[in-house]
């Protein structure tokens, strides 16, 4: 295998300038096409480049970004998060279970988020201690979510989303969306935890190679089940912002998002293989996704066709990285 | 380890090879156990003949699915394909009788067809099934959606028949289910391309240097998935009356359930489809029990969960073992 396993060493390495540059295309290509594609976007519509209709990409581009940014977490460890649509969902029928006022906030993180823990863990836990596969164990925690979530509301959630919620997921700041901004600080604090701290070296090292984690002394299974608690965490964080930005809240809000996060990460470089990956990858990834919905919305073509368009996006991206990988592995 | 591996060699091949059956009878014995407490109409003919019938949907599309999974490999576009089809079914036929034959066998080709789409990308381009099949169930949703965005046509009373006819008593889709099922069990344990499928599931390294044809081997199994998707949407159309453009979106990741219940390694290599045709009959058996328990439909979910958490790593303890 000559699959590098660290990857924030290997950059900050020097290295002739060549190589690289090679290194950084290999990892951050796709982040290239995120001007290609706005340019198109500009060149197809001239409504697509308004101020008002990139503001309100960024809107939606926040929850996506933020399930990615779990997901590749998950995925770098070798593993699959499926539940975290259904986790979205949660979080946002928590969101409108209590009274729906702006005190009762505090108290819908602190829930929500204990419930992504348990869920966390739990998905951990299966993979890790009982050897369950990633795909399967998230998949029966979806399943259970969904179980409670439509035992609780009986099939049709009622009350209000909290204002504070809302100004949270819709609102606007001089034309900036608050929740970009939160995405922005969450990003950046959680790229540095992956990319530049001690933990995040070792989820490298584990999704990389194993068995090295195991020699180095590395507790993978800590490490593994942390790594699902973030992602969790994270969507539950997404299904309260979209719950804000939707403003009602059903039983199936935040469905498919746990395809469209695989496919963000998938387009943004990180591999089903474990090992690698970054967080900027998982957020052009999520910018690739939300900008083709749109533009090809502003094309006026049936909106069926962006789901023809993703799913020949993600089989074709996943093409030309595995080319790619299979290319210089030998 | 080698104890292990001495006992399981002194063992008939009929107990061998269905080891992975046992998790799955003893867990239908329990529900009956708890079934025959519940109500003395739980354990007669009749319940049990009803709930067969119910199964056929969810039997048919795990079969599929099993074989891809022995393969080393996975469908995630059975509940899109699923979708089009029905819609495809009804909406061709149109409350036409003369049109049934011809579009029964256009819809099962396309869905074969499908399959060996699938299969050819996964070959050519070299990414995890798991990617492709992703990316061609977005595809077939889309173009479903384009077809059609609410239920569309009709199809003709006689083809109920397929969802609700009895056939010496015996239900007839769950029947052909059975069928079918029996067929690619022999398929799966006499013909050499059935044993190629778990040679490649189980190592495909090997399988490759002994020189098994992998690309005839996906295209099988590809094609099998996709057809019996194909039979799903059919009898889901024959049911309903009419093709819907979600109907399959459940089936997607409720197929996986019956064959990781009937033993199958979701690794592959190890597993059949006879353990699938039991897991998917349990699954009906456990949503029957809840129905006599009066236990709310949310509820058979969360059962459904555990009962997948539960046995999944229950296997997995055997793996360890073997």
């Amino acid at each position: 295998m000559s699959e590098p396993l660290t990857t924030s060493a290997e950059l900050a390495r020097p290295v002739a300038p060549s190589a690289s540059v090679r290194a950084l295309l290999d990892r951050f290509g796709m982040v290239l096409i995120l001007p290609i594609l706005i340019g198109a976007g500009g060149v197809i519509s001239p409504a697509f480049v308004s101020a008002d209709n990139l503001s309100n990409l960024l809107l939606q581009f926040a929850p996506l970004a933020i399930v990615a940014i779990g997901q590749a977490f998950v995925m770098i460890v070798r593993g699959l998060d499926l539940s975290v649509g259904s986790m979205m969902a949660t979080a946002a029928v928590i969101a409108t279970g209590l009274s729906g006022a702006d005190r009762d906030v505090a108290a819908i993180f602190a829930v929500a988020f204990l419930v992504a823990v348990a869920v966390g863990l739990l998905n951990g836990f299966l993979v890790t201690k009982r050897q369950v596969s990633p795909f399967l164990a998230t998949l029966a925690t979806m399943i259970l979510l969904q179980g409670f979530r439509f035992a609780y509301t009986q099939g049709a959630p009622s009350g209000n989303v909290p204002p504070l919620l809302r100004v949270f997921g819709a609102g606007k700041f001089h034309g900036i969306p608050y929740n970009a901004l939160v995405l922005l600080v969450l990003a950046i604090v959680l790229a540095i935890v992956l990319h530049r701290s001690v933990f995040g070296r070792r989820i490298f090292i584990v999704g990389g190679n194993p068995v090295t984690a195991r020699l180095f002394g590395i507790r993978s299974d800590l490490v593994v089940i942390a790594c699902y608690v973030i992602s969790s965490c994270l969507a539950a964080f997404a299904g309260l912002i979209l719950s804000g930005y939707v403003g009602l809240v059903d039983n199936w809000v935040g469905q498919g998002y746990e395809l469209d996060s695989i496919v963000a990460c998938v387009v943004g470089q990180v591999s089903l293989q474990g090992g690698r990956g970054s967080i900027l990858g998982a957020l052009a990834g999520a910018a690739v996704i939300v900008i083709i919905a749109n533009e090809v919305l502003l094309l006026g073509v049936p909106i069926q066709v962006q789901m023809i368009i993703k799913g020949a996006v993600i089989v074709l991206a996943a093409a030309l990285y595995a080319r790619r990988e299979t290319a210089s592995g030998g | 380890m080698t104890g292990a591996i001495g006992i399981r060699m002194e063992m008939p091949w009929w107990l061998r090879s269905h080891a992975g059956l046992a998790g799955v009878i003893v867990l239908i014995g329990v529900v009956c156990l708890v079934g025959m407490m519940v109500s003395d109409r739980f354990l007669s003919f009749n319940n049990f003949l009803n709930v067969f019938e119910q199964t056929t949907d969810l039997a048919l599309v795990s079969i599929g699915q099993t074989l891809t999974i022995l393969s080393g490999g996975i469908d995630l576009s059975v509940g899109s394909l699923i979708s089009l089809t029905s819609c495809l079914t009804s909406g061709l036929i149109n409350n036409n009788p003369d049109r049934v034959i011809p579009v029964v066998l256009a819809v099962l080709a396309l869905g074969t067809l499908v399959g060996f789409i699938n299969a050819g990308l996964v070959v050519v381009l070299r990414v995890h099934p798991l990617i492709v099949t992703l990316g061609m169930g977005a595809i077939l949703q889309g173009v479903t959606l384009l077809y059609a965005l609410g239920p569309v046509g009709r199809v003709p009373r006689s083809f109920n028949f397929l969802a609700y006819g009895r056939l010496y008593g015996l239900p007839l889709g769950a029947t052909i289910a059975v069928l079918l099922c029996l067929l690619i069990a022999f398929v799966l344990r006499y013909l050499p391309l059935g044993r190629q499928v778990y040679a490649l599931g189980d190592d495909a390294n090997s399988a490759r240097l002994v020189g098994l044809r992998r690309t005839r081997i996906l295209m099988l199994v590809y094609g099998c998935s996709g057809f019996c998707c194909a039979a799903t949407g059919l009898y889901l159309a024959a049911r309903f009356g009419a093709g819907q453009p979600y109907t399959g979106v459940n089936y997607t990741l409720a197929s996986i359930t019956p064959v990781v219940l009937g033993g199958t390694l979701l690794s592959g290599g190890k597993g059949g489809v006879i353990g699938t045709l039991l897991g998917a009959f349990l699954i009906a058996l456990l949503n029957n029990l809840l129905n006599f328990m009066d236990v709310s439909k949310h509820y058979q979910l969360v059962a459904q969960a555990l009962i997948i958490i539960l046995a999944v790593s229950v296997y997995v303890d055997r793996r360890g073992m073997a």
